[in-house]
């Protein structure tokens, strides 16, 4: 009797949730909000959801060269057993994940270096801060082409200086060699794009809060100490946004290594982007590039619910209390 | 099962009306071989720089009138074109004839409103595609010689022969009239046709111990000389180029794979097929080799050529930099151009070079001198694909003015030689002859051209395969003899349409 009771007392106790609303209700009680958003859902479905749509069908196609696009031919799935089959496919992936880890890693360290350091007040950091955002402002085509420039094999400035200062005895072959193009490329992108992520955590910096900093300065604690105990739990949700955006980025990057160099030296800086589009219109395989381009998809996808779930974490916990 | 062109599609195998479509081809490719030195307005049997020189300025030419013949002077239309014209790099001459050209066409055809877009070389072909897939194609298109067989093919351009537009077939070179034919039908007129030379710095080669007056005879000569000119020197010999995706490549290596008794097909031989794979004979393998020989064993060509294009072996050269290339007639031009440009040292340096720049013609190897036969052809895109409809009358009449004897010279002033053979003979011609140095020499390597295989897939061949078969040598990633098998395979996987 005194256990079924205490049962029911902490039955009772248990907050109960508000029933929610069913979804037809939710959008007629919405409805206006649903009606401005409506030019903008059709110009995405016209944009965005009818290419999905198309390229998923085109996947499904034989395209020979001698035919029109209507006169494709219905092949299943052999367009992706292509494509997971054929072993340029294993070496761009290998490539591609290469490409985008490091990438990712090393401008989001940058970044943050970066983010902390001109969070402190000196002087001319306004300067600074607008120098280091020049990388990120500056047209990737543009950047593209004066970074194969002063990486050229024969005639690059960083080459020539590395002779001159008596670091080798010849210009260092940065693209034109299999083992240190793709390297290479990833510190361009690094320092294309290490400035996106200074900007969002500087922006996740202002959320720390000054009084724990100084609580935990007064408590003795390190700087170090005062970085990962207090700064860094509250960057970890801007940070993992930043990380998720820049993973984005960069498994689509496609203009700096298909401008330095076209996905070569014998393939060796060739990512799943520079592939589906050599494949799409250099050699007018439409299908097989479709279903290059539906995988490539699915990964982002991927990415993108966590991405979602990342931005969303904080509306969630705040919905459900 | 039908396609657009109302033809059964392709199950790899030859059917009936392909097998008539080869016979009519090659009947037709025969008798332009063998008709052409009869009854054209030129005798190419006697083709030679002196014969160049003794028919230019010995005729005149009217080509409001040749015009006025298919279309009416008073002929009210619009036509929209697509081409590929000069850029803010090209020579100012190129600029202004451009200009000339369509100041001519407005007053010859008033009437008619042109809608001219210049689009960058390496984005017409992206354009031109996804436009034809839309319906929003222009009218009228020129591509460069290779580019138009994929479009013919599948059925976007209308039938068109020289004679459609005033001008016997007899009149254009009949290799530019194989690169416009498909399947044995005409889609489209040559509008200019070149062959590249063989370019040296003669400083260069004097300074290296070779005679500055003559230029490597054979491509084991070039692989010599390369060698003797990087070790003297330090400056790389040969301007090999070998970048992947670039047209450039197929353009500076086929002819070495040619001279050597290669090929990507049979398209050296006298009556191609296209159906037998040549990339890995011994001829292929031994060009292969030689380019593996000056790149990995000699280190005697620029590091940089895995990614370089023509483009940037132009800076090396004006710089005295680099001692010989293939080169396009118009390099020297270009060569001016640049060295007017540079100023204090370096204005020395490339005066220097262009006093030296000496132009010959490309080795021979031990099967033959060969170049690639190139240039451009002009297309009419048929109605259902052109953006408001096709105008074909006003679209026959920018044809007829571009393609004339007077304007397929002018405009390829000095970046090439008029598609219209007469215009050999005009005083344009003469005024070329006299004012580009050169010419008479790059215009003597017609003869030893070969045009790419024209079938569909000739651009995932030239574009894609070969300079991935360079590219798969020459960084060690396979042998020179695995590098070879592999594109032919891949050739091979290519006609079979897998």
């Amino acid at each position: 009797m005194t256990i079924a009771t205490e049962r029911e007392a902490a039955a009772s106790a248990t907050p109960v949730r508000p029933r929610r609303a069913g979804i037809l209700k939710r959008i007629i009680d919405h409805r206006y909000d649903y009606l401005y958003v409506a030019p903008a859902i059709i110009v995405m479905l016209v944009v965005i959801a009818y290419p999905i749509y198309y390229t998923i069908e085109l996947s499904f196609f034989k395209t020979p060269a001698n035919l029109q696009m209507k006169d494709k031919i219905f092949i299943g799935f052999d367009n992706y057993v292509t494509v997971l089959r054929s072993a340029s496919f294993h070496e761009a992936t290998i490539n591609t994940i290469i490409w985008t880890v490091f990438s990712t890693l090393f401008a989001f360290l940058l970044g943050l270096a970066a983010a902390l350091s001109l969070h402190r007040a000196f002087v001319g950091r306004g300067v600074l801060r607008a120098l280091l955002l020049i990388p990120y402002v500056v047209s990737a085509v543009a950047a593209s082409y004066v970074w194969k420039w002063l990486y050229h094999s024969d005639f690059g400035v960083i080459g020539a200086l590395a002779v001159q200062l008596g670091l080798t005895d010849q210009p260092i072959n940065f693209l034109d060699n299999t083992t240190t193009v793709l390297p290479s490329l990833i510190v361009v992108n690094v320092w294309k794009e290490f400035s996106f992520a200074m900007v969002m955590l500087m922006a996740g910096l202002q959320t720390v809060p000054e009084q724990l900093l100084r609580a935990a300065q007064v408590d003795g604690a390190s700087p170090w100490q005062r970085f990962w105990h207090v700064t860094f739990p509250h960057l970890k949700g801007v940070s993992m946004v930043t990380v998720l955006l820049l993973m984005v980025a960069n498994f689509n990057a496609f203009i700096i290594p298909w401008i330095m160099t076209g996905g070569g030296p014998a393939g060796a800086s060739d990512i799943w982007i520079t592939q589906i589009y050599n494949i799409a219109f250099g050699r007018q395989r439409y299908g097989t590039a479709s279903a290059y381009a539906v995988i490539l998809f699915i990964v982002m996808m991927v990415l993108g619910y966590f991405y979602v779930r990342a931005l969303t974490r904080g509306d969630d916990a705040r919905g459900e209390t | 099962m039908t396609n657009s062109r109302d033809r059964e599609v392709d199950d790899g195998c030859l059917n009936r009306r392909q097998v008539v479509g080869y016979v009519v081809a090659l009947g037709m490719a025969a008798s332009l071989l063998s008709g052409t030195a009869y009854a054209q307005s030129v005798d190419l049997s006697k083709w030679s720089p002196e014969y160049v020189r003794s028919i230019a300025g010995t005729e005149k030419v009217d080509t409001a009138g040749d015009c006025s013949k298919i279309v009416p002077l008073d002929y009210k239309g619009k036509v929209s074109v697509w081409w590929t014209g000069p850029n803010e790099a090209s020579p100012d001459i190129s600029r202004k004839v451009n200009d000339e050209f369509w100041a001519a066409f407005k007053a010859t055809y008033p009437n008619i409103e042109v809608d001219n877009q210049n689009i960058d070389y390496n984005q017409l072909l992206d354009k031109l595609r996804t436009a034809l897939l839309g319906n929003a194609a222009p009218m009228v298109v020129r591509l460069q010689i290779l580019g138009g067989i994929e479009f013919s093919s599948k059925g976007y351009f209308q039938e068109l022969k020289p004679e459609d537009v005033g001008y016997p077939t007899a009149d254009f070179w009949p290799g530019a009239m194989k690169s416009v034919m498909y399947d044995g039908v005409p889609y489209g007129v040559p509008t200019n046709n070149e062959t590249m030379a063989f370019i040296w710095n003669a400083d260069l080669f004097k300074r290296a111990g070779l005679d500055p007056e003559k230029p490597p005879a054979t491509w084991d000569d070039v692989v010599t000389y390369s060698k003797q000119i990087h070790d003297k020197l330090g400056v790389p010999g040969y301007g090999l180029v070998a970048k992947q995706n670039a047209g450039n490549t197929p353009f500076r290596f086929m002819p070495q794979l040619w001279a050597f008794g290669g090929g990507a097909l049979d398209e050296a031989s006298a009556t191609p097929t296209y159906q037998e794979v040549e990339i890995n004979n011994a001829g292929a393998k031994a060009a292969l080799q030689a380019s593996y020989d000056m790149y990995v064993r000699d280190k005697s060509v620029p590091v940089s050529a895995l990614t370089n294009t023509q483009n940037e072996n132009q800076n090396p050269f004006i710089a005295g930099q680099l001692g010989m290339m293939i080169a396009h007639p118009a390099e020297y031009a270009k060569m001016v151009d640049l060295a007017s440009k540079a100023t204090g040292a370096d204005k020395e340096m490339a005066d220097t070079v262009v006093a030296n720049m000496r132009y010959g013609l490309i080795p021979q190897g031990p099967e033959r001198r060969a170049v690639v036969f190139g240039g451009s052809n002009i297309h009419i895109i048929k109605n259902d694909y052109v953006d408001g409809g096709l105008d074909e009358q006003a679209a026959k009449a920018l044809v007829c003015f571009w393609t004339s004897p007077e304007w397929s010279t002018k405009l390829a002033w000095v970046d090439s030689n008029p598609g219209n053979l007469r215009g050999f003979k005009t005083e344009w011609m003469k005024e070329r002859l006299d004012t580009i140095k050169f010419l008479d020499v790059t215009t003597s390597m017609l003869p030893n051209g070969i045009p790419f295989p024209v079938i569909p897939e000739a651009t995932e061949i030239m574009n894609i395969i070969v300079p991935d078969m360079l590219q798969n040598a020459l960084t060690g990633k396979m042998t020179v003899d695995q590098a070879a098998d592999d594109a032919a395979g891949k050739v091979k996987e290519l006609l079979e349409g897998m």
